[in-house]
């Protein structure tokens, strides 16, 4: 009798500690970006800031330039293969091709383009964020910069938000171009799609440049933000570092589609069957 | 000198990227050949395949619960238009169980099991753990990565199928939520409009997907160099290089069946 009391009880605990844990992290996070959006005014607000001087433009090239390459395989691949999809099930199921570029189009610009695009910068970005923070995190570089009078989230964090911004909406910019392009490509090779038809874009509308730069926009601030708590929780040696890059990664796939989701769904129910 | 420059750059980039591939084949090479009389470390393998498959389930069910929500979404305005209800099983069910739903949880599984495991094996690496099996006479490919690769490969499947499931049920929930759709009527979609390939497709594809993940993560882990840093840098390589291998996989696999 007491092995099964003992065994509630001890699901009980566990399931609280699981809750309590839940709630601090969902704090800290919050707690990191409120600083981060301060550290903002404190460096970039206020005449004569301690900046660290190109620490911006440098994470803008690490974060933006060389995400290029990547961005525009992966792109182009699952544009390529999205297309090709499409294409297939329209031949079967209506048998016209016409209307497919129209309609994909839409779905890139709205949609595919920028979650795509920030699904693969969580994995590079989010990966080097929380990968270099969390070692400098178990290499005590943090506690040194604390020491030295430096709030680490200025120092660390704000130049990487700010880049980030700057860089997910442009990246996914340029993963739409790529998306669409690749995807005309191959309806036009596969399926003997005329590239006139295909490039066509009558449908899309203001709203759906101003949902997908809003989706770019949120993800790109996201991105950082997690990665960046994700290694400055980094505990241990390297095995903590490790375990900060896998959390960080996971967090930041995570939070972007769920964003993704609560936005699509905010615009469905603003717009209904105008979007 | 600029050009010059830039061209040393993709040189010497070419060069890396051509002995990463040259080591992953080996190291794949390495794997088939431990395979061959085929003795598995059972607790080693047992212990992987619940690290890697039942801690997973929550994360993976959570990304396909949205997923299947988002393509749901992504179809509403025609459905909501077109006032054509039976399209929206259609569609979602189509896009999860082909595409979305196995890229999606493959990513998640990359993030969440490739990262762990390259980070673990690389933590190995640099404490010199694996010298010490190697002093033992124990062979780590044959006792830590086959075990990983296995359990990997099973457990990404699993974990698709279970994904497209939950995908399904989220479709059907957000299209009650949204659109107002009866349970019934998507339930009656996804049976007329999706046929047994269509889920085959996607669970052959997850197949690949985990071999080419647990490779690239197993080879980052063993590579690595330079303590903590070094192991951040090499999880950070892991996940690109699974990333890329996944989309390319996916096109290719796309192009070869139908």
């Amino acid at each position: 009798m007491s092995f099964v009391i003992d065994r509630i009880f001890g699901t009980i605990s566990a399931v609280g500690a699981y809750a309590i844990g839940g709630v601090r992290a969902a704090l800290e996070l919050w707690m990191v970006f409120v600083g981060t959006i301060a550290g903002i005014w404190r460096m970039y607000g206020r005449r004569g800031a301690r900046r660290p001087a190109g620490a911006l433009v440098e994470q803008m090239h690490i974060i933006g330039n060389r995400s290029l390459l990547f961005i525009v395989v992966t792109i182009g691949f699952i544009g390529m293969v999205m297309i090709y999809q499409a294409c297939l099930q329209f031949s079967r199921a209506v048998g016209d091709l016409s209307q497919v570029g129209v309609q994909f189009l839409r779905l890139i610009v709205s949609d595919l383009g920028p979650t795509l695009t920030a699904m693969m910068l969580s994995t590079r970005v989010g990966a080097g964020i929380a990968a270099e923070i969390g070692s400098m995190k178990v290499t005590e570089q943090v506690d040194a910069l604390r020491m030295s009078g430096v709030l680490p989230v200025d120092y660390l964090l704000v130049p990487r938000f700010l880049a980030s911004i700057v860089m997910t909406l442009g990246l996914s910019i340029l993963g739409c171009a790529i998306m669409y392009g690749a995807g005309g490509l191959t309806a036009w090779l596969s399926f003997e799609v005329n590239p006139r038809v295909f490039f066509d874009v009558s449908m899309v509308r203001p709203r759906h440049l101003i949902l997908g730069l809003m989706k770019a926009l949120a993800y790109g601030a996201a991105i950082p933000i997690v990665s960046g708590f994700c290694g400055l929780r980094a505990r241990g040696s390297s095995e903590g570092v490790g375990w900060a890059t896998t959390a960080a990664v996971v967090g930041s796939s995570f939070a972007v589609i769920s964003i993704d989701f609560l936005l699509s769904v905010g615009a469905l129910w603003l717009l209904g069957g105008d979007l | 000198m600029l050009g010059e420059n830039a061209i040393t750059n993709i040189g010497s980039r070419a060069v890396a990227v051509s002995r990463e591939l040259g080591g992953i084949t080996i190291l794949f090479a390495q794997i088939l050949r431990a395979l061959v009389p085929p003795r598995l470390d059972t607790r080693e393998l047992v212990k992987n395949l619940h690290k890697m498959g039942n801690r997973s389930v929550p994360i993976v069910a959570l990304t396909a619960f949205f997923t299947g929500g988002l393509m749901v979404v992504q179809a509403a305005p025609f459905v909501q238009r077109l006032q054509a209800t039976s399209l929206a099983g259609w569609a979602a069910g189509y896009a999860v169980l082909r595409e979305v739903g196995p890229i999606l949880i493959a990513l998640m599984f990359s993030g969440r099991v490739g990262a762990n495991n390259t980070a673990e094996l690389g933590t190995m690496t640099v404490t010199e753990q694996l010298d010490g099996l190697r002093a033992l006479a124990i062979d780590p490919i044959r006792y830590l990565i086959v075990p990983r690769v296995v359990s990997m490969m099973v457990m990404l499947v699993c974990l698709t199928v279970i994904g497209d499931l939950i995908a399904l049920l989220g479709a059907m929930l957000v299209a009650k939520a949204v659109l107002d759709i009866e349970f019934g009527i998507m339930y009656a979609s996804f049976v007329e409009n999706l046929a047994p390939e269509d889920f085959l497709h996607g669970v052959y594809k997850s197949l690949a997907f985990g071999l080419s993940i647990a490779v690239t993560s197993c080879y980052f882990g063993v590579t690595v160099r330079g303590g903590a840093v070094g192991v951040g840098r090499a999880v950070n390589a892991a996940v690109v290089a699974a990333a890329v291998s996944v989309m390319l996989l996916d096109f290719f696999l796309t192009y070869l069946n139908v």
